[in-house]
Formats: structure tokens, sequence, C-alpha cells
């Protein structure tokens, strides 16, 4: 009887994540709400709502904000699950904006084609930059962190300095990217006071491939299992320099995609598109991926939500500032997440052990 | 030869935090823990030495000695900061280069968020130069004094001592052969004996007081004490890792390696006083990239021959021995 | 009264799940050889852990000298003159020898080191010992043999009187086990007690005074040497009377199905090769036994007949296709199949089920998949058949996450999985290691019913029990060389010792035919 309850609770294992991802999310806010304590006592209440609750008034920017790190939350979530740890995200989804944008401004296409054009070439653009630590980890044995880090800083340096020396591109009085023509952006939803736009669905149709890619096929079975235990795989005569490859380039295309959406998206002001600004600053949204793939445990389903739930904390933290505090309270907030999801997994994995060994000793 | 000196004098306080935050690496994973949070240790360094230099600066006291008071201010927060790393990397045994990557996120976002509160600003700007034109004495000897004691910075003199004493308790002290023993097989360091979560703390520990200083050295000798959060430390700390790497996780070839990349990125931001590479007429962004790809090229070749401690990464579990 | 000078009274230890030693009492008298006998899981490891500090026991008590004392770690131990030789030796390979010995008694002024002061005192014991060893070397670049004499001059550094030596004959050859032996007497003669763990009933005989028997944890008896047989001291470690005999029949060997030529792998270790010019054939019909001593090229040879490292020179040929540099998934396809020498890095993905693990050397095959997508219902049916034919028990059937498998279940998944593929050469590996009398007999009869359906099958072993009783043709490996080739009912295990030793060798002509 007690080994049915245990097949239960092992087999639950997303549940487990699920639990754990709660408790990193309550104990991210809660020191949130220590800062803002610290900061502003009077203001802290009302301004910690805001933070919680804020999200609502704007749903719709809640899906728009969404897109590019759900892209990157897989970009680093689909590498996760081969065991290599893509912090490349931010160089990946830098190159996609400009591969973008480079073909946004730069190529006369039809109009229906135009945007999609755009899309392709941003996740090209990423596909690139991953693939490069691909090849270093599987060619050269060169860990992929330090290969994807330094690709980040050099991916940053080289897209300021293409588009600063792009006349058509770069507005120099703004110092920023001009707006794109009509044709290179994304098709709005029509949603009311809102950019939400067709983005999202591709973004959410993107991640149910994935999921099907990793759980149904011969590839995500040997990816998986690689992850798992680099050594079986190969004895089992997977070819595991290519699946090493091929991931990194995959999980850098989702971030491409990612620099895609973002930058291909029609801003708030109307007519307008979102703007480069080259100011040698490494894009954040590829560190906030690393949450959005921890949160949601690394499963493609899991990181829709988990995007969600980023991009709704993001939005309260944009409006808290009617209190007096910065938005940055949430990139606080986010990295205290991603502190302690490095070790709810573990205390997660206490419990799973200690009931595994239980069920060891059911069977023989 | 002035170009040379120049070239020299500017490249040792680049090299120095270079030097610091990687022998502060070396301890860490020698003592068996990866420090990717390097960076934002560096980062929480700077803003206190640079905070506390901001506090102070109204009272007449001698620079230089601001300035030492303000590195113990960096190595102490330094210190405490990488206290979470090795909190959770030891005793959680979490993933380390994921709390790394998180500590090196929320700095940046900390500091943006409270300069903006507080100062109104992306960061701190104390604009106190601790520059020394020419060390009395030494300053005159031809050539030496030149390169070495002509507009330059104490922080090179304190690197120094630092990397002496650092190579000292590495392999003369029972300390430093316990603190290896962690990172190479932490069951044979427990089976005589030897606390390996003490070790690992320790190791950490040094790791944030050396990460501290060199945080606030770069403050010194390349922001003109300034700090902010967006460009934060210009991911020096992750240079230091590959500085560490490349010097195979032993303290002279690691400074050999800082040099190196010193020498590279001054070489980057020296180009208008170069008239070769000036008339070569390369966009400027390109020797900005040139550190990085640099690490690249030196980690491309080195890596298959590179020895990290064996046990680095991989948390120790005294329950399951 | 007796006199003793460590008692472990009623000690029971309980892991999750399982418990690794109930109410179990060893009484240790001054000056003795006490062996500990039992098979792999009877919970001799974990009962000296309790003793040596790095485990706690839930109930019981340990005395020295008649008085309670309690033992946290190491360190206390070492306080009570515990020492321990580990089955796996607890060396830092980057360091020194003289590093290795002192580290954790440190001779230091101030925290400094006195490397001086400590070489003194190794070189004066190694020459009290007979125990020859380099201080300056570094533990990568000595012999297995040179290791174990720096675990056990650690433990008379430390001035240790009660010393446990855990399997400590596993890594030996027969001269250097006969060495052990005279200094473990003569640690004794000198008063020192010694805890001595095995699984080998030769070795109890020669040189203990008394034994215990632990079996599945629990506390069968302890014995007077003089007073017992081999034959007892194998029914109380394993429950009933051994089969020790695998039933086959002769083997009737057929065409050449495996031909090695002139294999030569280079050692990751160090500058020499591993395994040197070998040359063999493997028949069908016929099991062919790689014997040796560990590590003596054995492992890299099978890793690069299987495609997991690199040969240097030679070929390699599988009925009649060559595959030197054949990938690995090419020699599957050609008709390999292999139980690899670690379950657990090699042969399983712990975190898949059981199902997923039965088809990992099959999923590409068109059975079980097409246009890249997984047939789950294939998988699902041949999985079901496999664990019923094969008998492999687990919680869940073929969803049970392999790591909660026994180890006996995860090698019987291994097999049912390399044996249902489709193959001409089965290549096991060590394939009893760690298994219980049942599962071992289990395995040993399918390696036979393989050979009798005509296959080849190459074993490789340690055992030279299971050496002698399933092989058809035994060949010695020493040194990355084969040194003698043998028929097992016309050898005898002290000769197959000589030659595994390097003490005897044949000419390259006698093991000519080897190759017909």
């Amino acid at each position: 009887m007690q080994s049915f309850d245990i097949g239960k609770i092992t087999k639950n294992k997303g549940f487990s994540a699920f639990t754990a991802a709660l408790l990193a999310i309550f104990l991210g806010l809660v020191f949130g709400f220590i800062i803002m304590l610290a900061a502003s006592p009077e203001n802290s209440i009302p301004g910690f709502q805001m933070v919680l609750l804020g999200g609502l008034e704007r749903l719709g920017d809640v899906f728009y904000f969404a897109t590019p790190i759900l892209m990157t939350g897989l970009a680093v979530g689909f590498a996760f699950k081969m065991g290599l740890f893509n912090i490349g995200a931010s160089g990946q989804y830098t190159m996609g904006m400009y591969f973008a944008l480079y073909v946004g401004f730069m190529w006369d296409l039809p109009a229906g084609l135009r945007w999609i054009a755009c899309v392709i070439a941003g996740m090209l653009g990423g596909l690139l930059w991953g693939l490069i630590p691909g090849i270093f980890k599987a060619l050269l044995n060169v860990n992929e962190v330090i290969t994807s880090i330094m690709f980040n800083y050099i991916g940053m340096y080289l897209v300021d300095m293409l588009i600063q020396s792009n006349a058509r591109m770069f507005v120099t009085t703004m110092n920023r990217t001009a707006y794109l023509p009509d044709a290179a952006k994304l098709p709005g939803l029509g949603i009311p006071n809102s950019s939400v736009n067709v983005s999202i669905i591709i973004a959410m149709a993107i991640a149910i491939i994935l999921y099907i890619v990793l759980n149904k096929t011969t590839f995500g079975y040997e990816l998986k299992a690689t992850g798992y235990n680099k050594h079986a795989s190969t004895y089992a005569g997977m070819n595991g320099k290519r699946n090493v490859i091929l991931t990194m380039a995959i999980a850098g295309a989702m971030a491409g995609f990612g620099g895609a959406f973002a930058i291909l998206a029609p801003s708030a002001i109307s007519g307008s598109s979102m703007t480069y600004e080259p100011i040698n600053v490494i894009a954040v949204n590829g560190f906030n991926g690393i949450a959005v793939a921890l949160l949601g445990n690394s499963s493609p389903i899991g990181i829709i939500f988990s995007a969600l739930f980023v991009s709704y904390i993001q939005r309260g933290g944009t409006l808290a500032s009617l209190f007096g505090f910065k938005p940055e309270i949430i990139d606080v907030v986010i990295a205290v997440i991603i502190y302690f999801s490095a070790f709810a997994m573990f205390m997660n994995s206490v419990v799973v052990k200690l009931f595994k060994k239980r069920s060891k000793k059911e069977e023989v | 030869m002035d170009t040379l000196y120049y070239l020299i004098q500017n490249t040792l306080p680049v090299a120095i935090p270079l030097l610091l935050v990687a022998l502060g690496g070396m301890f860490s994973e020698r003592s068996g823990v990866i420090n990717i949070a390097l960076e934002g240790i560096m980062l929480f360094g700077a803003f206190f030495g640079c905070l506390f230099v901001y506090f102070i600066k109204g009272i007449p006291i001698d620079v230089q000695i601001i300035l030492l008071l303000a590195m113990a201010v960096a190595a102490v927060s330094g210190l405490l900061y990488s206290m979470l790393l090795s909190f959770a990397a030891v005793n959680m045994k979490a993933d380390q280069t994921i709390t790394g990557t998180a500590l090196n996120m929320l700095i940046p976002a900390a500091i943006l968020l409270f300069a903006k509160m507080f100062f109104n600003s992306d960061g701190i700007t104390t604009d106190v130069n601790f520059y020394i034109k020419k060390v009395p004495g030494l300053g005159d000897i031809p050539v030496l004094g030149n390169l070495f004691f002509q507009n330059t910075y104490i922080t090179v003199y304190i690197g120094i001592l630092f990397l002496i004493i650092a190579t000292v308790i590495f392999y003369k002290t029972k300390f430093g052969l316990r603190l290896r023993s962690c990172g190479e097989h932490p069951h044979a360091a427990d089976s005589v004996g030897i606390n390996v979560y003490v070790m690992r703390h320790a190791g950490v520990g040094i790791s944030g007081i050396l990460g501290g200083i060199g945080g606030f050295f770069y403050a010194v000798g390349i922001m003109n004490s300034n700090i902010n959060g967006h460009t934060g430390v210009a991911g020096f700390g992750f240079l230091a890792l590959a500085v560490m790497i490349f010097g195979q996780w032993k303290p002279l070839k690691i400074l050999l390696a800082s040099l190196f990349f010193a020498f590279l990125r001054t070489l980057a931001y020296s180009i208008s006083l170069i008239p070769f590479l000036e008339a070569l007429d390369i966009n400027q962004t390109y020797y900005k990239m040139l550190p990085y790809l640099a690490t690249m090229v030196v980690l491309a070749f080195t890596s298959k021959k590179s020895r990290a401690p064996k046990a680095e990464g991989i948390p120790y579990d005294m329950s399951a021995r | 009264m007796e006199d003793y000078i460590i008692e472990m009274l009623h000690i029971t230890k309980e892991f999750p799940g399982i418990i690794a030693n109930d109410d179990i009492t060893l009484k240790l008298k001054k000056g003795e050889i006490h062996a500990l006998l039992g098979e792999n899981g009877a919970g001799k490891s974990t009962l000296m852990s309790v003793l040596f500090g790095l485990y706690q026991a839930e109930k019981g008590e340990i005395r020295k000298n008649g008085n309670v004392v309690k033992i946290n770690n190491p360190n206390d131990a070492n306080d009570l003159g515990i020492g321990m030789v580990h089955q796996h030796f607890k060396l830092v390979e980057i360091f020194t020898v003289l590093e290795n010995i002192i580290l954790g008694v440190e001779p230091n002024k101030m925290g400094f080191l006195q490397r001086k002061k400590a070489r003194e005192k190794i070189i004066k014991l190694s020459e009290q010992y007979g125990l020859k060893v380099d201080p300056d070397a570094l533990i990568e670049n000595i012999s297995v043999g040179m290791q174990q004499r720096v675990e056990i001059l650690k433990m008379l550094y430390r001035e240790n009187e009660i010393l446990i030596f855990d399997e400590p004959t596993a890594v030996l050859t027969p001269q250097e086990i006969d060495e052990l032996m005279e200094i473990m007497r003569g640690f004794a003669r000198e008063g020192k007690s010694i805890l001595f763990i095995t699984h080998k009933l030769n070795e109890i005989i020669a040189v203990a005074d008394r034994c215990t028997v632990l079996r599945k944890g629990r506390l069968i008896g302890t014995v007077d040497i003089k007073d017992t047989t081999r034959e007892e001291l194998s029914r109380m470690m394993v429950g009933r009377d051994v089969l020790l005999k695998v039933d086959k029949k002769d083997a009737k060997p057929g065409n050449v199905v495996l031909s090695v030529r002139n294999i030569t792998v280079p050692s990751k270790t160090h500058k020499n090769n591993a395994v040197k010019n070998v040359t063999f054939n493997v028949r069908a019909g016929e099991i062919v036994c790689l014997a040796g001593i560990d590590g003596n090229g054995q492992s890299e040879f099978i890793q690069a007949l299987t495609g997991l490292e690199r040969t240097s020179s030679g070929s390699i040929s599988l009925c009649g296709r060559d595959i030197t540099k054949a990938p690995i998934r090419s020699r599957s396809k050609a008709g390999m199949s292999h139980i690899p020498e670690d379950r657990q890095k090699h042969g399983l993905i712990l975190d898949y089920s059981l199902e997923q693990n039965l088809v990992l050397q099959r999923y590409w095959q068109p059975e079980f998949q097409s246009h890249g997508f997984i047939k789950n219902r294939e998988v699902r049916d041949y999985a079901e058949k496999l664990i019923e034919q094969y008998d492999v028990r687990s919680g869940q059937g073929p969803v049970t996450t392999v790591r909660s498998m026994s180890g006996g279940n995860q090698q019987k998944a291994i097999l049912a999985r390399e044996i249902d593929k489709e193959h001409e050469l089965l290549i096991a590996v060590q394939p009893t290691r760690g298994l219980d009398v049942g599962a071992i007999e289990y395995i040993h009869k399918q390696l036979v019913a393989r050979r009798d359906a005509g296959k080849a099958v190459l074993l490789m072993s340690l055992e030279l029990e299971e050496v002698m009783n399933v092989s058809d043709r035994i060949l010695v490996m020493y040194e990355g060389e084969i040194v003698g080739e043998f028929d097992p009912k016309a050898v005898t295990v002290q000769e197959l010792g000589l030659y595994m030793s390097g003490a005897k060798r044949q000419m390259a002509k006698e093991i000519e035919h080897a190759v017909v």
C-alpha cells in the first residue's frame, strides 16, 4: 500500500518543482518587501500592493513584455535539459535584435513578408551566437559558461558598433536607432491601450513545439539522456558533439527570436517601434531568462507560465514608481528568486531522495 | 620609450584588480566552490568602498589613508557578500553557477535602486583622486622608477604584497594544504578529520575579501573612484575567472596572466597614443572586444590540458560519506 | 574476563529504507588479526565506518578498553588510536606522498608547515616497517601498491594502534598480497590490533586469528579460525551451500566472430601504453575470459574495443567487418553488445524510466521510431516483454525510475537489453560486481546460454573463481600484454596467479594458437 503512495509522489516530480518555485517566489517577494520597507517605510505597503496587483491593470502589457523573456527562458531552459548552462542568452538576444533590425531597415521586401523575414533573421542571429559556444564546448572542450559570458560582451560591443556605424539605422542626435518601417513591425492584436502583438502567440506555439521535441522525439530523448548522464549517452552511441552544437544552436535561436520579438514590436507611442540604444550595456532580458527557466523547471510549458508571472510582477514594479520606488526593485526581487530557487531544488531533491530510498526497500 | 612607460604605468593599475580577484577565485575554486559571483562581489566591494570615500572625503586626512580605510571597508563587504554564496553552495548544496549568477544580477539592480532613490543618479560619484605622481625617492631611479614608481597608485604595491601573502598561505601553511585538499578530494580531507565545510567557507570568504578589494581597486584605478550600476565592473570579474583558468589555478601563473590581459586592455584604450595602431584606423570597438576575444583564443588553446580542481562545483555531503 | 581493546556492542545503523547493521556485536582483542567477512552489501563497511566515526549508530555503544567512548568523527577515532585504510584510497592525487601522510595532523609552527620534521619521521617509519616510499613523489605517479603503503604509513604516522583494512587486497597482485599479510602479522606481533574486511576466504585462513561473519546486515557469528574450515565460513557468509561449479557442457567453437590484431592503446594517466600489441580471436559458441589484476590494461582494452576510447595502432574486426575506427553506434549495428564495467556511469540513465533504459540501444530503430518520433506504445510493449522474460523487478514496472531499483535488478535490465538486442558478440565486463549470490548465478547462467545459442562471449573479470567457472578459454593480461592462454580445466588458480602477477609468461609462439 505504501509503495503506491510513494509512486504517486515521485511521479509528481512536476508538482514538487512547482511548490519549490512558489517557495522561491515567496522568499523573493518577502525580500523585496523588506527592501521597500527599508527604503521608504510609509510607502512600503501601498507600493508592495502595487507590485503584487498592479499587473492586473495592464494585462495587455503583461503579455507584451512576457514575450521576450519567454523566449530567453526557453533559450536557457532548453540548454539546461542537456546539462548546459546557457548564460549567453543575453548576447544571443542582442544579436537577434541586430539581425532583425538589419533586415528591417536594409531589405525592401513585400509588406506581408517583411516582418516575417525580420523575425527569421533575428532567429538566425541568435542561432549563430549560440552555435559558437556550442562549437567551443563540443570540439575544444571549453566550458560553455565562460564562452557564453565572453560572447555576451563581444556581441554587445559588436552590435553597438555596427549600429552606430550604419547611417540608415542610427539617429546620431538621439543616440538611438530610427523607427522601423511599418511593414517590418509585428502585427498588433488590436487590443486597446496595449501594444500586445502576434509575437506572444508565436512564442507560445514555439514553446509547445519545443515541448513536443523534448518529450516525443528521438532527438529529445538523446538530449535529455545526455543531460542526465553524458557517459551513458556516449556508451549508447549518441553523437554527443553534434547534440551539444545542435542544442546550443537551438537555444541561441530561441533567444534570437526573443530579441527580434522585442525590437520589432510596436511601441506605446503610436506609429513607432521599439528602438535600440547602443550604450555598452548587456541586455538584461537574457539574464531574466535564467529566472524564467528556473521557475519553470526548464519545461517549455512551465516557462510559458513563469514568463507571464515575471512579466506580471515587472509591470507591478513599474507602477510602484507612483509611490517613489524604482522599477529596479523587481530586478532585485528576480535575482533573489533565482538565488532561492537554486536551493529550493536542493530541498526538493532531499525530499525526493528520501522517498526513493524508501521505495528501494520495497522491491527485491 | 615614453609610450612604453605610459603603457606599463597604465597596465599595472588594471592588472592589480584582475590579479587580486583571480587569486580570490583561486582560493574559492581550490577549496571546491566555483565562484562565478566574483563580478558581483567586486561590484559590492567597489560600491561600499566608494560609499565610504564619499562620506569621508570632507574630513582632512591623507588621501592614501582614506584609500586604505576604504579598502578595509571593501574587504569586509566583499566577505559578507561572499557568505551568501558559501551558505548556498556549502550548506544548501545549491548549484554554484546559478547561485553565482543570481548574486551577479542582484548587485547592479540594488545599486541602481538605492543610488536612484538616495543620490538621484546611477551610482556613486566621489571624484577623489588617489593618483600618485611620483613616489618620493624611488621615483627618481632611472627606468625602474619610470616604470613602477611614477604616475601610479598605491594599489599596485598593496596588490603585490597580497600576492606574496596569498602565495605563502597557499603553499607554506597547514591551512593552505588543507584548503587545497578540499578542492581535490574532499572525502580524503574528511577522512583525516578536516572539516570540509569550514574550509570551503574559508575559501569562498577569502575570495570575498580579495574580490571586494579588487573591486574597489578597479574603481580607484580605472573609474576615478566612481561606480555605477549600469557598467558595474565591466565584466572584470568574469575576466578574472578567465585569468585564473589561464593561470592554471596557481598564484604566479595568475600574475603573468593578469599582466597579459591588463596589457591588452590598456593597449585597446590607448590606440590614439600609438601611432602605428592609430594609422590602421580600425574602429575602437574592435579593441574593446580584444580582452574578451583573447580570452576565447587562450581558452581554446589551453582548455584541453587545463586541470581544474577535481572536486570543484560538486557540493560535499557529509551525511553521504 | 577477556581483554578486549575495542567492543562494538549491539550496533544498529539505519539508512532511509534499509537497516545496514542490525544489532551487531564485535569484540576485538589486543594484538589479534580479526577478519570481518561478508558478501557485498552485508554491512561490513558500514560497521567499520561507524567505528571510524564516519557514521553514527542509532543504537548500541562502543567501548575501548572497557570504557564507553563516543566517536563522532574521524578525529575522535584518531584520538582513540583507530586508523583505517579505505577500500578506495583517500589520497589527494596532486599532493606528494609526504603531504598526504601529514594531511590533518600537520607538524607546524604558527601554522607554517614543518616539512623537514615530517620527512624525518616518515623515513624512520618506512625503514622500521619496510614500507618503501618516496616522500616527494606525487600520488598520481606511483603504483597502486605504493599508494596502499602510503595509506598504511598514514596510520603509523598517527601512531594508531587499532588498524582497519577495508578490502585491501582487491587491487594487489598475489605477491603484493603476501607482502601485505606479512606486514599485518608484524603489526600484530607488535601488539597492534587489526580489523581486516574481506570476502576472500583464503586470505582469512592465511592470516586471521578470528573471524566475524555478517550477512544482510545481521551478525551470523564469530569463530576461531583454527576451529573452522573454508566451507563453514562460506556457508556462514552466504547462508547455504554455494554452487561452486556453473553447470555447462563443453564448448563447440565455430567461426571467428571477433578478431583483434596488434591493438595498442595509449594510457590516459601515464606516458606508457595501457594496452600493448594485443592479438586474439573469439569464436562463436565460446566464452573467452580476459583475466588479470585490476589496472593491467583490461579496462582500457575493453574501452578501445567498444569504441569509448581510441586505439593508436592495430585493427579490430567483427564478423569480418573492420571496426577499428568505427563509431560506437556502428559497432552496435555490426553485432556488438556491451555490458559495461560501471553500470551506473555507462550502462544506465538513472533518472530515466526502466522502459526508456531498455530501449537505450534501440530507440533509433524503425521498430521504435518513425520520422524522429518515438513510438511510445511499442516501447511500452517491448519493455513489458523484457521485464517479464528476464524477471526484472521494480516498484512500478516500465515507468519506474531506474535510480530507485536495486543493483541486481539494474544489472538485469542491462543484461536483458544487451542480450535481446541483435548481436553476435557479447562483451561482459565484471558483470557480477557488487551483486549477491543469487544474481551472480543468474548472470552466469545467462552468459552460458548465450554461448550455447552460438554467440561469442568475451568476459572480463577480476574474480578468479568466476574466471575458472564460466570461461572456456582464459587470456591473462599483465601490464597491457597478453602473457598467457589457458584451458580452465587444465590450469590451477595458483598457476594463473603467477601469470597475473608477471612472475611467469608464455612465449609468443605458445599464445599464437589463440589467433587460429
